[in-house]
């Protein structure tokens, strides 16, 4: 019996986790990943107005936002069969472009990054930069006035974090630039998507700002500015990371867990909607990058097990089927969390296995050159070179919507199906910047009857599943070298990569009223 | 006197203060001499523990979109973080030890974002501890406690879901609590109420419901730009209609005629945008029936239906253009 070690809370994410890890030998034996927090928004949304659900859905997550109400609405232009107008459509892909560019710099250089340098080292650089020497004295002065929260404390800097001063420094700059460049993410957003965090244009139908070419041409000309950052600075500080001191960490795959990968598709390049910035597939087993079998995505083959998650005992459902209640008493469970799998099998969904799905020739590239294998790093990788994909399409997409503009019959809406039908049912899939993400609705009376999310965190940092086999984040956590039981930054760094966001990861239904506190008193 | 803040000249610094003190409607409160003085004074950073409950880090995104002062500069320069599960460098014991060290020290500004399970404290857990006891143990030495967002403040959306979310003031009683509603919180009254705070060491003037008056002072309808629309019964029913872009949105289930809050006239995210300006409807986030209360949020209800009939009624007068 390996030293236990428990990290709660993971910090710099998005929601309560809790993981454990079992060490043997300076290295993980065994680990479990907790969701320590739940609110139940599925049960709020029973016999409400199915409209409210885009809106209230929004708040499973403050970081990712918006990208429920992207699912949601799906769903719902599903079950009220309204046909959103491509000006609607690309009102809403931009907005949610927006979105990702601020999310990925966030995730990369505030709740990352941190994880990789030895930020002290600043004080050894001797350089002349002025911008840099700026840098410099801010952080020496933060540490002479002896109060450098919140960049301490930490774990102490290990065999792979960065020291080099001249990389450190820059890197910080970068942090702080960054901070800059995600408020300009956001403000881009908010042209179109009234304010942010949580837009407030995004309805069943399509969309309610109806815009004008001062916008356009306002949200173009912080897309350039974006565009110049993620070129110029993210993708390069991403592949020099990965391929310069943390090559190694890269190579070993630390953090690969299973070669599986799920993507539901996203981003419509057309008005037909068969050309997409992200393809839909499911990958099982990757062995290198040559000859990966893709599989058609069916979202009947979805299930979640509840074998190791507080709720009441239910074989594997369906989303569309799934109602269970709470049970905080179950013997043998240990986490809010959920767990999803694809034909029984879990899988990792994000930044890599959209890369892996769509076969991504930059990411696929970078893999063979330096022989990096899926893992942390590869999954930092993944992230960048895919917000180039977004800023393209985002360049595409105002083009398109200057075009539709013009037409006398440019719509953003279906106000015709506006209204909720008496009866209805409607899945509505989107690929956040965290993955795969679905939501299922059925209508009965004109009021929501049910109301399922099977969000990206669930697949990914799920409980174990009937047949006892680990999430992705146990998974992935094997092997992972911990030498020091006091510092496991591997650790962190490993459930990092995946950008966590466990707030909506946790969720439940509670179809008979009462039955909560029959459990609690148990 | 202090030379020099982060490195600036006096004058840069007195600028850098009264653009602040506009930023964060204060200029009629205070002059840039006096939130100089007071950020000059503060030689240590004032020490702040922001926790998360039932939330959705929605309102710590909202701090961190401040343009002025900038994040890096807040983070850094003006406040001491001490804990912030979002921000901060530690995970685990380390991160839980930053917190009862600054709870020893005391003196701090707490700020809480979400809401508090009263179902079961086991519906969130931080550190192995119920979140209700880690907000009464921090509550006990700060200097100020600040609700940010609709959780914290009234219970927001959690408040109608099996765990029952419950607000700051039901789980401390008899403390003063500074409530800044809206969902998210607005970057703008957060930091706004911080450096007030900062200044005289008192909160601003509430009102009864804890919100500051400097900012929910007044109805989101008086201001609202489509105010001349709702007076001519001109509603919104087709967003592809140009003719119709600035029509009232209450057919579409505004609430700002109940809503109490500066959002037209601040506006959201540097002033870019909000939400009736967006041609979606105001959901009355900042008020303690959001949301349960307010629905259905897109379609004409027991609100809005209240509200046509006061206006049949003569109870609310035309807004006369001046």
């Amino acid at each position: 019996m390996g030293e236990r070690i428990t990290i709660d809370p993971i910090t710099r994410i998005e929601g309560h986790l809790k993981i454990e890890v079992e060490v043997e030998n300076g290295k993980v034996k065994n680990a479990w990943s907790s969701g320590t927090m739940a609110r139940g928004f599925e049960a709020l949304l029973l016999g409400k107005d199915p409209r409210d659900a885009s809106y209230v859905t929004s708040r499973f997550c403050g970081v990712c936002f918006s990208v429920h109400q992207m699912a949601s609405v799906r769903a719902l232009d599903a079950a009220f069969n309204a046909q959103v107008p491509w000006g609607g459509t690309l009102l809403r892909n931009l907005v949610m472009g927006a979105e990702y560019i601020y999310d990925h710099l966030v995730h990369f250089y505030h709740l990352s990054a941190l994880d990789y340098i030895d930020i002290m080292a600043i004080a050894n650089y001797t350089g002349k930069d002025p911008e840099l020497n700026k840098v410099k004295d801010k952080v020496v002065g933060l540490v002479q006035r002896g109060d450098t929260f919140p960049l301490t404390p930490r774990y102490k800097p290990d065999e792979f974090s960065i020291k080099d001063p001249d990389v450190v420094i820059s890197a910080v700059k970068h942090y702080l630039d960054a901070l800059k460049m995600q408020i300009k993410a956001k403000n881009m957003g908010v042209i179109f998507g009234g304010r942010a965090p949580h837009y407030q244009s995004i309805v069943v139908g399509g969309f309610t700002q109806y815009p004008d070419i001062n916008q356009v041409a306002r949200f173009r000309s912080m897309l350039d500015e974006l565009a110049t950052f993620v070129n110029e600075v993210y993708i390069p500080d991403v592949v020099a990371f990965g391929t310069g001191p943390l090559l190694s960490l890269a190579k070993a795959g630390i953090g690969g867990g299973h070669p599986n990968y799920l993507s539901y598709g996203s981003f419509e390049l057309n008005e037909a909607g068969d050309k997409l910035v992200f393809k839909p597939g499911v990958v099982v087993g990757l062995k290198g990058t040559e000859s990966v079998k893709v599989q058609p995505f069916k979202q009947e083959k979805i299930t979640e097990s509840v074998r190791y998650s507080w709720y009441e005992k239910s074989t594997p459902k369906h989303p569309y089927e799934g109602s269970q209640v709470f049970y905080l008493e179950r013997p043998g469970a240990y986490s809010f969390v959920k767990a999803p799998r694809y034909e029984k099998t879990p899988m990792e969904v994000g930044p890599l296995a959209r890369g892996v799905v769509d076969q991504d020739l930059t990411l696929f590239g970078l893999i063979k050159d330096y022989g990096i294998k899926p893992g942390a790093v590869a999954r930092h990788a993944a992230r960048a070179i895919e917000t180039k994909k977004v800023v393209d399409a985002m360049y595409h997409w105002c083009d398109e919507l200057t075009a539709a503009m013009t037409k006398p019959d440019f719509k953003i809406h279906d106000t015709v199906n506006w209204n909720p039908p008496s009866e209805g049912e409607g899945a509505g899939f989107f690929e956040p910047p965290r993955g795969a993400l679905g939501h299922w609705i059925r209508i009965k009376d004109l009021k929501i009857a049910n109301y399922q999310a099977v969000v990206p965190s669930t697949w990914n940092a799920s409980p174990r599943d009937e047949r006892g086999v680990r999430g992705q984040y146990e998974e992935s956590l094997i092997g992972v070298p911990v030498p020091d039981p006091e510092n496991p930054t591997n650790v962190v760094r490993v459930i990092r990569s995946f950008d966590p966001c466990l707030a909506c990861a946790v969720h439940l239904i509670d179809p008979k009223t009462n039955e909560i506190r029959k459990f609690m008193i148990e | 006197m202090i030379k020099s803040f982060s490195g600036l000249s006096r004058r840069d610094f007195l600028k850098f203060c009264a653009g602040t003190a506009a930023a964060l409607g204060l200029s009629d409160v205070f002059t840039a001499e006096m939130v100089a003085e007071a950020l000059e004074a503060a030689a240590k950073k004032p020490p702040l523990i922001w926790l998360e409950g039932q939330d959705c880090a929605g309102c710590t995104i909202s701090l961190i979109s401040v343009e002025n002062p900038t994040p890096a500069s807040l983070i850094l320069d003006k406040l001491s973080i001490r804990y912030h599960e979002t921000i901060m460098a530690a995970s685990g014991h380390m991160a839980e030890k930053a917190r009862e060290n600054t709870i020893k020290e005391g003196g701090y500004v707490l700020v809480v974002e979400g809401s508090i399970p009263s179902a079961d404290d086991r519906f969130c857990m931080v550190g192995g501890n119920p979140f209700r006891e880690i907000v009464k143990e921090t509550a006990e030495k700060a200097a100020a406690i600040i609700g940010v967002g609709a959780c914290a403040a009234f219970g927001g959306i959690p408040r109608g879901t099996p765990s029952k979310g419950v607000p700051l003031s039901k789980v401390l009683p008899g403390k003063t609590i500074i409530n800044l509603p809206t969902c998210p919180v607005h970057m703008d009254h957060l930091v706004g109420t911080v450096v007030y705070f900062l200044v005289t060491h008192k909160a601003p003037p509430l009102d009864k419901l804890g919100r500051p008056l400097m900012y929910f002072g007044m109805l989101v309808h008086d201001n609202c730009r489509r105010r001349g629309h709702f007076d001519e019964d001109e509603f919104l029913t087709d967003w592809n209609d140009p003719k119709q872009r600035d029509w009232c949105l209450l057919g579409k289930g505004c609430k700002g005629p109940e809503t109490y809050s500066d959002c037209p006239i601040r506006r959201w995210n540097s002033g870019i945008n909000f939400c009736i300006d967006a041609g979606a409807p105001c959901q009355g986030c900042s008020e303690p029936g959001f949301y349960e209360e307010h629905s259905p949020l897109y379609a004409m209800g027991p609100i809005t239906d209240r509200i046509l009939a006061k206006k049949a009624a003569g109870l609310i007068p035309r807004k006369e253009n001046t």
